[in-house]
């Protein structure tokens, strides 16, 4: 259908990272739906549950004075993980990558304490990679009618030594690394530096880095914690839903008036939706707003230290009623207190940066801080494209000043 | 310059990173949009994006990405989930049996 394409550039930086993290989230979320059916029965039915159930959340003995196992335990221990790994081989080899995967995945949940998500991560692609190259090298030169004989065979054999080796070698590895990390996490929340994760993460999102950093790092370690404190605070870092929130609302009131009339549905899509995506072209356009990103993420993340809020299981999406229904018994307010405090810093610094809607008909075209130069040149060819096409309607910054 | 042709459009693809969110949305907004006219509107991550599609909407962030995946396949960068001009643009095409350029 078209004779020309422009050149592939898909080799920057931001796209390499992007890629990876993608990679990393892909594992993860196909299986979000795991996780959520594990967040809800124990924010229900352990203990400290709404609804305490010995049976499913696993605590107290049956008449025989046996303990219950639960749900809760074997869940997150075999279930998640091995959900992972398959998912993770899948994506390197079809199913039959999932399947050594998946074998290769118990080897690192039994070699460990710790629920096993980053070592899923790894065993899942790593043993279906091997199976990929062990069928690439044996398929050619299997006989006719023995392909059933020798692919059940291969994927069983390398299955089994990617468990032993699992168990063995890597689940001890990646547990020490885990240790660190958790460790690190430990330390910058014990001394209160945990809100500079802002600086990371509102940036990130925005480039359309926001599953990798939630999904490819935060829900793994932040499941770890979770088995162990009954919540995470690093479920809320990505997933707040009020820096954004706080931009929308400045948009909707002091932003450019040619985009006003759309905010409104935007947020209800990133707040009730929990679509953080609706949000990022409007710090994009204006890219400056990134502050206030930053600054509503770090308070919320710095209110949630303060009130010791977390949460059971990741919110995802990142919507107000997945936020509370993986909110465990009695953390509400401190929930929603750390929503609504990242929501207001975000809005009265977006609303100061926007100049309160007075300088609205200004231009900022060129001198606006950028934080991407790969961003500028996707917008410019945007611009581009649109100015070639469409003169009349302006709805971003890199548009002629129409909007005046 | 690439050029699409509306009334070749038999397949629309919106993608975003886990095609999971935003494509969905999108997906389901210009699906309707488009269900008198035939074209089948999928989405997926920009990793997956089919070989057999005709258009592919992405974020202009993820643009470069999905380029390096959609191969010759045009591919259309948008800013705005909600009303973007450049969605609006193909939409219209794609209606209307219209060329236009991208």
């Amino acid at each position: 259908m078209s004779e020309y394409t422009p050149t592939v550039t898909g080799t920057g930086a931001k796209a390499t990272v992007q890629r990876f993290g993608g990679y990393l989230a892909g594992m993860v979320m196909p299986n979000i739906g795991a996780f959520i059916a594990w967040g809800l029965i124990t924010a229900i039915f352990i203990e400290v549950g709404w609804f305490p159930v010995a049976q499913i959340g696993g605590f107290g003995e049956n008449a025989d004075g046996e303990a219950w196992t639960g749900l809760v335990g074997p869940m997150i221990t075999y279930l998640l993980p091995l959900l992972i790994g398959f998912t993770g081989g899948r994506m390197v080899h079809g199913n039959r990558g999932g399947v050594v995967g998946a074998i290769a995945t118990v080897g690192v949940i039994v070699g460990t304490g710790s629920p096993m998500f980053l070592g899923a991560m790894a065993m899942g692609p790593l043993a279906a990679w091997i199976i990929k190259k062990i069928d690439e090298a044996v398929q050619h030169r299997t006989k006719a009618g023995f392909e059933m004989l020798v692919d059940n065979f291969t994927a069983g054999i390398v299955g089994a030594a990617m468990a032993i080796a699992g168990l063995l070698a890597i689940g001890p590895i990646v547990d020490t690394i885990m240790g660190w990390a958790e460790g690190a996490v430990g330390f910058l929340v014990d001394n209160s530096l945990l809100p500079l994760a802002a600086l990371i993460i509102e940036p990130g999102k925005v480039l359309f880095l926001n599953n990798a950093i939630n999904h490819g790092v935060l829900t793994p370690l932040g499941a770890a914690q979770s088995e162990d404190a009954g919540k995470s605070i690093l479920f809320m870092l990505e997933t707040n839903p009020g820096p954004g929130l706080g931009i929308l609302l400045a948009f909707m009131f002091f932003g450019p008036r040619l985009l006003r009339p759309s905010t409104p549905a935007a947020v209800v899509i990133h707040f009730f939706g929990g679509i953080h995506e609706i949000y990022f072209p409007y710090i994009l356009m204006k890219p400056q707003l990134i502050a206030a990103a930053i600054l509503g993420g770090a308070a919320g993340i710095l209110t949630n230290i303060m009130t010791g809020a977390g949460l059971v299981a990741s919110p995802a999406p990142g919507s107000i009623i997945a936020y509370m229904a993986v909110t465990p018994r009695g953390g509400h307010l401190a929930v929603l207190l750390g929503i609504a405090v990242a929501a207001v810093v975000s809005f009265v610094v977006a609303a100061v940066l926007l100049g309160f809607g007075r300088k609205e008909p200004k231009e900022d075209e060129d001198g606006t801080p950028s934080s991407s130069e790969d961003l500028d040149a996707a917008r410019a060819q945007v611009a581009d494209r649109k100015a070639a096409s469409k003169a009349g309607v302006a709805t971003s910054e890199s548009a002629p000043p129409a909007t005046a | 310059m690439t050029t699409i042709d509306g009334s070749a459009v038999r397949k629309l693809v919106v993608a975003c990173d886990a095609g999971m969110g935003s494509s969905v949305m999108l997906a389901s907004t210009v699906r309707k949009q488009l269900a008198k006219n035939g074209v089948t509107v999928e989405h997926t991550s920009v990793q997956e994006i089919p070989g057999d599609a005709d258009v592919v909407l992405t974020h202009a962030g993820l643009a470069d990405r999905a380029r390096g995946v959609a191969g010759s396949t045009p591919v259309v960068p948008f800013n705005l989930f909600l009303g973007d001009p450049a969605v609006t643009k193909v939409v219209t095409a794609i209606q209307k049996g219209q060329t236009i350029d991208v």
